[in-house]
């Protein structure tokens, strides 16, 4: 029986390459870290069990290439068991000191329970690689893992050169490929950033569909029959899937969204600055700075300073009836929607991933009870945007307007007067990269490294996240030091190439550094106008023989 | 702050402010406006010195933005800014969504005009609104449009300066991915 309407729910992970190999402990990798430990791990437990308790549910998650590389790179998996370790060490001691309180004690030991379960899960049962969790729910089909552009660049800002957008989207399907072994039907298009001249290549390289901001689809043109309750169908052949503006404002809305609900664990109060130094120093960065360490102990309250301590019982119980609430809205919204379409309505809700078990600290629980109620009942079913496609709806073909799902919509949290300057080098140098690799088209030896190593650099360079902390201002002066640091290494390293002069072990120095997507091939920002697909290339000698 | 971090920031001061190639790039920023950045080689300064019979300093620099339609099938007009000479990037406000810009950069000349010295790449701006253009095979009857782009509109979190300008309902409240 056919559904009265579909929802897609589509968590997009992400961060920047943050390995810092020269340092003993870095603030960035800890971004890593936290999003394994408070995130990426409570969501992977929250499906597995669904999974165990035979719960039908479709979910898609966006793993951005870098967040792979990060999540293969045995240094950081090195690092990350021993950070595990500490926090657990952590655990024991808040357990000694709470010993008899009955109001810190259970929250000592859920959290002592949720970091033994990341160890067994990360170290035990995947050892290490937790790529294989998402694979292995990918496997069971209940799960839809899609790929990004490959440093998450901003690609309708780096389309000014075609060769630099397309070498962000080809290493981001190569790199899926090699570590889930079949092609992506599905990218996240880095912040929903949609131009109509990502078309042509979208349409090359296999893909079946992205999602964009409300308006990408609702604004396209022609006018879209269903609004954005029904994916259109571009010019480069790809369904293009418009987000539903009801979903993300219940989630995310500062006033009305279900985060910042009293009851809810406070984000800002942690043991990290609330507790004397000699106790929690030796757990905190090495210079002894105060942050976050996870152990939270209260909850939102209220809008003051005032913070109660943390009741996880009634905060379950919040999380069970927002689910509900939010099934409740969504069934109204598609009796409404279905009342005007002859097919039944898809709410497409993507989600920044972090947001789930980070920020909202219950938001995995969300997850888990929502689908647990959706399932086996017919008002409202999960569908990933591959599965909807499956069901065969003739799409109606139209082309998305230019947008983002950035603040107004548009380009300008990534070109404003805080990071314009960037550009003008970002497409020099992309410039430059596709004449050395025109120039080369056979490179061997250090020759091949030096471009190969080339091409990283411009591609670390090119992350949409620069810029964008460059706007938010908070650690600006890391990201303006990442991007200096990528150009100056790129600069340095075509100087040479050209002049045929590589200095060898500072390019193994720097390889070693930044040493990301392992089987790059530097011949993918080769000129356009020079080269041939190669499938082509195929066809050809095959005509030959 | 770490003796990295203080080289990656050096290494963004350092970034050099020219690349000795002539070169003028146009990008979209949003349905109104569009962002502009050039380079200028010494040689190219003397060829419009000669021409404008004038230091470069005293040059009447400008931007002539030249406005194309929907289809970049026609123009629909062009206008200049005036720039001073020690800039080298500029916002422009465009005004019009959804259509084709392209910018040029020269000297204003007495009796000659507008000499154009470099030329940009082509954009486009977003549309700030639904298209006009319904294809017949997708046309929903009016009242069920309006039904359903109504309730869409109510939720829209998508442009606040689209819906200012656009008159659209009032119920504006952020809330993009990056927000939290």
């Amino acid at each position: 029986m056919m559904p009265k309407g579909y929802i897609s729910f589509i968590f997009h992970a992400h961060l920047p390459y943050v390995r810092h190999p020269e340092h003993q402990q870095s603030l960035e990798e800890k971004w890593f870290f936290e999003a394994l430990t408070e995130c990426y791990i409570p969501m992977l437990r929250v499906f597995h069990e669904m999974a165990d308790d035979n719960i039908d549910f479709a979910i898609t998650f966006s793993l951005s290439p870098t967040l792979l590389a990060m999540m293969e790179d045995p240094f950081m998996q090195e690092r990350y068991t021993a950070y595990l370790a500490g926090l657990q060490q952590l655990a024991r001691k808040e357990e000694k000191r709470t010993a008899g309180d009955s109001r810190f004690a259970p929250l000592t030991q859920m959290y002592r329970e949720r970091l033994d379960y990341a160890a067994y899960l990360f170290n035990e049962k995947y050892g290490r690689r937790l790529v294989n969790a998402f694979r292995d729910l990918q496997d069971i089909g209940k799960v839809e893992l899609i790929t990004a552009a490959a440093t998450h660049g901003y690609l309708p800002l780096l389309a000014v050169q075609k060769e630099a957008a397309y070498a962000q989207l080809v290493t981001g399907i190569d790199n899926y490929r090699r570590i889930f072994g079949k092609t992506p039907r599905g990218i996240w298009l880095p912040e929903c950033a949609y131009d109509p001249v990502l078309e042509e290549m979208l349409g090359e390289l296999g893909l079946q569909y992205f999602i964009t901001a409300t308006h990408g689809v609702l604004y396209a043109s022609p006018r879209p029959k269903y609004g954005v309750y029904s994916p259109i169908l571009t010019p480069g052949g790809l369904a293009a899937f418009g987000r539903d503006p009801e979903t993300s404002h219940q989630v995310w809305s500062a006033k009305e969204g279900y985060p910042g609900d009293y009851v809810y664990r406070e984000f800002y109060r942690d043991i990290g600055y609330d507790l004397e130094l000699d106790y929690i120093g030796e757990h905190l960065h090495p210079a002894y700075l105060r942050g976050n360490t996870g152990f939270k102990y209260y909850s939102i309250t209220g809008p003051d300073n005032h913070k109660e301590v943390y009741n996880r019982q009634h905060a379950l119980q919040k999380a069970r009836e927002h689910a509900a609430n939010f099934k409740f809205n969504r069934e109204k919204q598609v009796e409404y929607y279905g009342g005007v379409m002859d097919r039944p309505p898809l709410l497409v809700a993507p989600y920044d991933a972090e947001l789930f078990g980070h920020w909202w600290f219950e938001g995995p629980q969300w997850v888990d009870s929502l689908c647990r109620l959706l399932h086996g009942q017919n008002n409202l079913e999960m569908i990933t945007p591959g599965q909807y496609l499956d069901r065969g709806y003739t799409l109606q073909l139209s082309t998305p307007n230019i947008s983002s799902w950035g603040d107004k919509g548009y380009h300008e949290v990534w070109l404003n007067d805080k990071n314009d300057w960037l550009y003008r080098h970002l497409h020099h140098a992309a410039e430059r990269m596709t004449a050395l690799a025109t120039a080369h088209p056979q490179a061997e030896g250090v020759q091949e490294e030096a471009l190969t190593q080339l091409g990283r650099e411009l591609l670390l360079a090119q992350s949409s996240d620069w810029p964008f902390i460059m706007t938010a201002g908070t650690m600006d002066r890391y990201a303006k030091a990442r991007l200096g640091k990528h150009l100056e290494r790129f600069m340095a390293l075509e100087q040479q190439i050209r002049e045929n002069n590589v200095d060898v072990p500072w390019l193994r120095a720097i390889s070693a550094t930044d040493n990301l997507f392992p089987h790059l091939d530097y011949r993918i920002f080769q000129s356009m106008e020079s080269t041939v697909p190669v499938e082509n290339k195929y066809e050809d000698l095959a005509g030959i023989r | 702050m770490r003796s990295d971090a203080i080289e990656g920031l050096t290494a963004a001061e350092k970034l050099p402010s020219s690349y000795g190639e002539d070169r003028l790039v146009l990008l979209t920023r949003d349905p109104y406006w569009l962002f502009a950045y050039w380079e200028v080689t010494p040689e190219s300064r003397k060829q419009l010195e000669i021409e404008g019979r004038r230091a470069w300093e005293h040059l009447n620099l400008a931007l002539r933005v030249t406005r194309y339609d929907t289809d970049m099938d026609k123009e629909e007009g062009c206008f200049h800014i005036p720039i001073n000479h020690t800039v080298d990037n500029w916002c422009i406000e465009a005004g019009v969504p959804d259509r084709y810009y392209k910018v040029d950069l020269g000297v204003q000349i007495a009796d000659r005009g507008f000499v154009s010295l470099l030329c940009s790449n082509i954009v486009k701006t977003p549309r700030d609104q639904i298209s006009d253009v319904i294809d017949e095979n997708w046309r929903l009857p009016d009242w069920q449009a309006r039904r359903l782009y109504r309730r869409i509109a109510r939720g829209n979190p998508s442009s606040l300066e689209m819906a200012i300008r656009g008159g659209g309902s009032a119920h504006l409240e952020r809330s993009d991915g990056h927000d939290a």
